[in-house]
């Protein structure tokens, strides 16, 4: 569950528990308030009970002392004095009235006994004094009988008010013992949730955090396969545990290319270590010949002896072959090391390639018969000029037969020259001899290497030819390609642009 | 006179280092691969051999090998003639059970030496 889920749930409960609180305080309040108006009213009806008792006893005593003058003295009664005594009846209903909207549900009939009681008392004194100035006053003002029902159920009514106050005063108090219970109970309700939450989002929380920091420190001190397990959790952490998971993989595939990298760059160091160690090889090979041979002849003239001219002519041509294989070696290297560095210049001339093929043959046929191959150059279509580098061109072919020759014996090297949609110049080198393996062929164009380590003991040759001649095609804008079959033989192809835009 | 083996398969090198060495009074027998040379050590029985390390067919050192293995050969020093000049490639040399090493290019008199010092 996330974490945000899961605070707003802890939050939402201990909010609702609270509104429990809050809720449970109104209702209280509210319960308390209606039971205090309804006391109120009891203890109020009580005391107009009380007053309208009185009133109605001063009355009575009135209308009895009226009674009894009018009886013995036979007095009228004063318009002003009869407009008070009917004003105080008006007064006393009045006060029954109020009591009226006073009472409750429970007193309704008892008031209503009262108010009928009362009307006819009322009623019977108000007649009394509207009629006291007339001689026969018809009404039996002596009986006490309305009266004293009127009074009986004033009394009635009060005692079930009184009783009615004490109910109302008890509700009141078990109200509020209620609410303060509930209240109470809430409090300690929300208080134990909140920390059972909190322990719970800690709890749950510190886990997954440990489990994170446990999977950094891993991740930090290099086991970057380690994974930090999620569990199927969701939520802000599980993605910050699965973000330091892919972390750990860019890191590792980083660290992977890093190394790659550096592997590569030790092994391009270690083959150029072993070039020059092949270099040195080289040049010590031809050097040897020329100090050997010079040193010879310089013992000859000092011993005196008699020269043989055609003995010391071929000597001579010896140091000469040796010192032109020599710079021609030291060329190469010059020519690899002005392509690495970019400084390889291109001239482009107008040249026929099958001239220039052709002379390339001748001089080479001592080195052919020398492996007992046999040159072939198939005849073809005529060849237009082409405008490119000769003497890439001528490097280029030179090189490829000059290795067509060294791997061959007793064999043929064919050579066929083609224009191939007007644009290219395809030259392809075949020979019979050992060919390679496919594994081979992969490298053969690399800087520095050769088909195999033992090729450089058995053929000679620094691992440079095939290297240049792919980086004077791709210089001419042309590519190189090789194929072969282990004993049979090499077909190399090279493609030149007729003219380079 | 004393007969010396010289294998080397550069052309050469071979006729070079051959006729200084009989103008120097040796008989030299010549072989151009490793292969060559031990027949020759059996055929010849010459009493040192010079031995390029870089040979066709049968490499020196693997020739150096098999040669200390033959009962009937292993007692022909073979001196090796190395155009490396790295010190790793000397040791090889030795190990592969060669006396002693000249590099190319040759220090003529001190190759002489060498051989005299191992014929007595």
């Amino acid at each position: 569950m996330s974490l945000r889920r899961r605070l707003i749930i802890s939050m939402l409960t201990i909010l609702a528990l609270l509104s429990v609180n809050v809720g449970t305080h109104f209702w209280g309040s509210l319960a308390r308030n209606e039971s205090m108006v309804a006391y109120r009213d009891s203890v109020r009806a009580g005391q107009l009970s009380d007053e309208i008792g009185r009133l109605l006893e001063d009355q009575r005593q009135q209308v009895l002392v009226l009674a009894t003058i009018k009886e013995t003295t036979g007095d009228q009664l004063g318009s002003a004095e009869q407009q008070a005594a009917l004003e105080s009846i008006r007064e006393i209903d009045s006060r029954i009235m109020t009591l009226g909207g006073l009472t409750w549900n429970d007193t309704e009939s008892l008031y209503q006994g009262l108010r009928k009681a009362s009307q006819g008392l009322l009623s019977m004194w108000r007649d009394f004094y509207e009629k006291y100035n007339e001689d026969n006053v018809p009404i039996d003002i002596e009986n006490p009988l309305p009266y004293l029902e009127t009074n009986q159920k004033l009394d009635e009514l009060k005692q079930e008010q009184a009783k009615l106050a004490v109910d109302r005063a008890n509700i009141i108090d078990r109200t509020i013992a209620l609410t303060d219970r509930i209240t109470v109970l809430a409090f300690v309700g929300t208080l134990l949730l909140t920390f059972l939450l909190g322990f719970a989002l800690v709890r749950f929380t510190s886990r997954s955090l440990k489990r994170l920091q446990k999977g950094t420190e891993l991740i930090g001190a290099g086991d970057l396969s380690f994974r930090i397990q999620t569990d199927n959790e969701t939520g802000e952490l599980a993605e910050l545990a699965s973000a330091f998971n892919d972390m750990s993989v860019k890191l590792s595939e980083a660290i992977e290319q890093v190394q790659m990298a550096k592997d590569q760059a030790d092994q391009a160091n270690a083959a150029k270590s072993t070039f020059l160690a092949n270099v040195s090889h080289e040049l010590r090979t031809p050097l040897n010949a020329i100090i050997g041979y010079s040193e010879m002849i310089q013992e000859e003239v000092a011993d005196g002896e008699a020269l043989e001219p055609e003995q010391l002519k071929e000597d001579l041509e010896k140091i000469v072959f040796s010192g032109r294989q020599l710079l021609s070696l030291i060329n190469d290297v010059l020519d690899l090391s002005k392509i690495e560095t970019g400084k390889m210049t291109v001239h482009q001339e107008w040249f026929n390639p099958r001239l220039a093929l052709e002379r390339l043959g001748n001089s080479m046929s001592p080195l052919l018969a020398s492996q007992n191959n046999t040159l072939i150059l198939i005849p073809g279509e005529a060849l237009p000029e082409v405008y490119t580098d000769a003497t890439k061109f001528r490097q280029i072919l030179t090189n490829l037969l000059g290795n067509a020759n060294k791997f061959t014996e007793h064999g043929e090297i064919k050579v066929e020259m083609k224009i191939r949609d007007s644009e290219q110049l395809v030259i392809t080198v075949e020979d019979t001899g050992i060919g390679m393996t496919a594994e081979q062929l992969d490298r053969i164009f690399e800087v520095f290497e050769q088909a195999d380590h033992s090729t450089s003991a058995k053929y000679g040759g620094t691992g440079l030819g095939l290297s240049l001649c792919r980086e004077f095609a791709t210089l001419l804008g042309g590519t190189i390609t090789a194929a072969s079959t282990p004993e049979k033989g090499s077909l190399f192809t090279v493609t030149l642009p007729v003219h380079r835009a | 006179m004393k007969k010396l083996l010289l294998v080397e398969d550069n052309d050469l090198n071979r006729d070079m280092l051959s006729r200084r060495l009989q103008r120097k009074g040796y008989q030299v027998v010549t072989a151009i691969d490793g292969q060559e040379a031990l027949e020759l050590m059996h055929s010849e029985h010459p009493d040192l051999v010079l031995m390029d390390m870089n040979l066709p067919v049968l490499n020196g050192w693997d020739a150096c090998r098999t040669a200390s293995l033959d009962a009937r050969i292993n007692g022909i020093p073979i001196l090796a003639l190395t155009a490396h000049a790295l010190e790793q490639e000397l040791k090889k040399a030795l190990e592969a059970g060669c006396r002693d090493y000249a590099t190319k290019p040759i220090d003529f008199p001190v190759l002489l030496e060498k051989i005299e010092g191992l014929i007595k």
